[in-house]
């Protein structure tokens, strides 16, 4: 019996001890964080880390953070469809009472909330990456991402560069429509919505621009992106999103576009995706130049990886898009200092670069390649 | 070699619920060790994050309790919730019904997936883990094909509708409404589980459902309800998911059942059956979600959070035996 008063006694010291400790000492405790002298703390919470591109990003910002004396968290949520999880860490951030928070949300309307209590606490939000797109809370500052829109545009315009895409393109009749595959790994994050967008407007207008081809591009596949043309198609863009993130889904999404009859190219919008398509064509050895069962397919990607860079070198992919994540991180903390300090801020966009098995070597480019 | 006094406090610490005390015990030192080590943590505001976390698990938790309690288990309760949840989102965002309507919505598809889950389990006869397993699967792909895999966004507080925001989750003022829902939610179950016929066979039911059957309960019927209740509460999980979280992405909500399993362990509920209490599943509740936001506040990466989750079930089952281990021994 004594073991139990005691024990519950003890209980009873710890909670009370919790619940009438004074409140201004974890207020003292949580300004002293925040605004300790020389190094203000800034959280940031990206959408994921389980791809190496966040570390990247996680590196030039800590190096930024060095540089400019800033003490900097960074963490993300364990998939990029955690929702949820990526809400409570920002809840957490949000109480450690940061002096400006980096974001990269995987859903503006999740976090509206929390938005609204940042405004309220005067922390100043700075988008990364994807960043915050249609934040009406007016906590978000600015910006340091790609501009995706343009940079899978790219995409497209390096495809009609290329003398095979134009040749099997020129082919395509009404009877026998060529067919563009895109892998979509994600039908909510605002950066792979503008990729896919991006890649599709511009094909479309660049194949409508061709001789005979105008009005004979259709998009189907996702209702989102669904274009009906107005004469007969010639050339079909078929979309593909797997039903969630996970790695099994997206290579039977990548194994449809596969199946397609006629099929000239995949556009593969994400690192996610592009490891998709690889793990659906027997680790890329499918897309051989020489001895693969799609060996005329051409395969454009997006992001880097390990994976996809051998497939790049190895030609089994034609040549990818990478954005500079290693400047969103720097250009990120460079924003939360400017915003801590009261300076104007503007919107910065971090850049994109094609990359192929020619140029992927040079030191400019290469640095950009995270594995 | 048992005295007469010792064997009279273990008794004593037995029906105290030894393992409800160390589960509070439990939980208010990791209170106070996050308290020191955390960044900011003995704070209002992470008080409230707390809160906001445990909805969703607690309503799913006290529904699991009573499954539990009758030896079975409901796996499918996490995909039931956000199954509702969606097609809650798609008559809104789709089909345009007032929001007060898809509340209901969730809650009654939620409820039909515990009707069939009893239906299976108490007139088939399947094992519940089979049946639970199954639903877990068609909820989450039903959920998706009614949603043509489209995220659903509820309405946030500044927009129509947001009302529902500010009855389920905060008012304007910051007051926490969804800790209300779930204490009231918990007060009925709580009732039911313990003054009522219901709570009486659920118990009579997991300790041996034999005899019960024997001494004349209508051992499906109960069942059922059971399993009915455990969907309901799921229902009622998928409004407090919409109302904190907003956004409800398709394909997800499985992994969640398991956390509130893991919250009924923690609390000292039996998976034999027949033993088990609704308080402490609450305070198994809280324990994984203090832990959650602890490790959070410490900048310790999710892969910790879930680790640590994974050693305090273990550790919540290894008392459990050991309870037992002792109760036996005071029987001899």
């Amino acid at each position: 019996m004594k073991k139990i008063i005691t024990v519950s006694l003890a209980a009873m010291l710890i909670l009370s001890g919790c619940g009438s400790a004074p409140p201004t000492k974890s207020q003292a405790n949580g300004s002293s964080s925040a605004t300790a002298g020389a190094q203000p703390y800034v959280a940031m919470d990206a959408k994921g880390f389980q791809f190496q591109y966040w570390q990247v990003v996680e590196k030039g910002a800590q190096d930024e953070a060095k540089k400019l004396n800033i003490k900097i968290t960074f963490q993300g949520p364990d998939n990029e469809s955690d929702v949820a999880q990526q809400v409570d860490m920002v809840n957490a951030d949000l109480a450690k009472k940061p002096a400006a928070l980096c974001l990269a949300a995987l859903s503006t309307t999740a976090l509206s909330s929390q938005l609204s209590k940042a405004k309220s606490m005067g922390i100043p939000v700075i988008g990364f990456d994807s960043g915050v797109p249609n934040d009406s809370s007016g906590a978000l500052v600015a910006t340091a991402a790609t501009d995706s829109v343009k940079a899978a545009a790219m995409a497209a315009d390096h495809l009609f560069d290329n003398q095979d895409f134009k040749a099997a393109l020129t082919k395509a009749t009404t009877a026998n429509p060529v067919v563009i595959g895109v892998l979509s790994q994600d039908a909510t994050s605002a950066s792979i919505i503008q990729r896919t967008t991006g890649f599709i407007n511009e094909m479309v207008a660049k194949i409508q621009s061709e001789p005979n081809f105008a009005n004979a591009v259709e998009v189907t596949g996702q209702k989102k992106y669904n274009k009906a043309s107005s004469s007969p198609a010639k050339v079909n863009i078929a979309v593909s999103i797997p039903p969630s993130t996970v790695q099994s889904d997206v290579q039977n999404s990548a194994q449809q576009l596969l199946n397609q009859k006629n099929l000239i190219v995949i556009f593969a919008s994400n690192e996610g995706a592009a490891d998709g398509m690889l793990s659906a064509t027997n680790d890329g050895s499918d897309l051989n130049r020489s001895t693969g069962k799609y060996k005329n397919l051409l395969v454009v990607g997006f992001d880097a990886g390990k994976n996809q860079k051998a497939a790049v070198k190895s030609k089994e992919f034609l040549g990818s898009i990478t954005q500079d994540p290693y400047t969103i991180g720097v250009d990120a903390v460079l924003l939360a200092s400017k915003a801590i300090k009261g300076e104007p801020v503007s919107n910065i966009d971090t850049g994109a670069k094609w990359y192929d098995s020619t140029n992927m070597d040079n030191p400019d480019i290469a640095q950009l390649l995270y594995n | 070699m048992v005295n007469g006094e010792k064997s009279g406090v273990l008794e004593a610490i037995r029906r105290s619920g030894l393992q409800k005390l160390l589960a509070l015990g439990a939980l208010l030192i990791m209170c106070t060790f996050f308290s020191i080590f955390g960044q900011n943590f003995f704070s209002h505001s992470a008080f409230m994050n707390i809160l906001d976390a445990s909805y969703y698990i607690g309503f799913m938790a006290i529904g699991q309790t009573f499954v539990i309690i009758t030896g079975g288990i409901d796996l499918s309760v996490g995909t039931v919730m956000m199954s509702g949840a969606l097609i809650g989102g798609v008559a809104y965002n789709v089909w345009h019904w007032p929001i007060a309507f898809c509340l209901v919505v969730i809650v009654i598809v939620a409820t039909i997936f515990g009707l069939i889950n009893g239906l299976l389990i108490a007139k088939l006869h399947l094992p519940p883990f089979i049946v639970t397993l199954g639903t877990q699967f068609i909820s989450l792909g039903f959920g998706s094909i009614v949603a043509e895999v489209q995220t659903q966004q509820y309405p946030t507080v500044n927009q129509a509708d947001g009302w529902f925001k500010t009855a389920f989750y905060r008012t304007q003022g910051g007051f926490p409404m969804g800790a209300v829902f779930l204490l009231l939610f918990f007060i009925a179950a709580y009732i039911l589980l313990t003054r009522t016929k219901l709570g009486r066979y659920t118990y009579a039911i997991g300790s041996n459902e034999e005899a019960a059957r024997i001494s004349g309960i209508n051992i499906d019927k109960w069942k059922v309800i059971v399993y009915v209740l455990s969907g309901f509460s799921a229902g009622l999980a998928g409004i407090l998911y919409a109302a904190t979280y907003t956004t409800i992405v398709p394909q997800t909500g499985n992994g969640l059942e398991l956390y509130a399993i893991a919250a009924v362990v923690i609390g000292g509920t039996s998976l034999a059956g027949g033993v088990g209490s609704l308080v402490g599943s609450l305070i198994g509740v809280f324990i994984m979600t203090v832990l959650k936001d602890g490790l959070m506040s410490m900048n310790m990466q999710s892969q910790w959070q879930i680790f640590f989750t994974g050693v305090v079930v273990i550790l919540a089952v290894l008392l459990d035996i050991y309870r037992s281990k002792k109760a036996a021994q005071v029987k001899n």
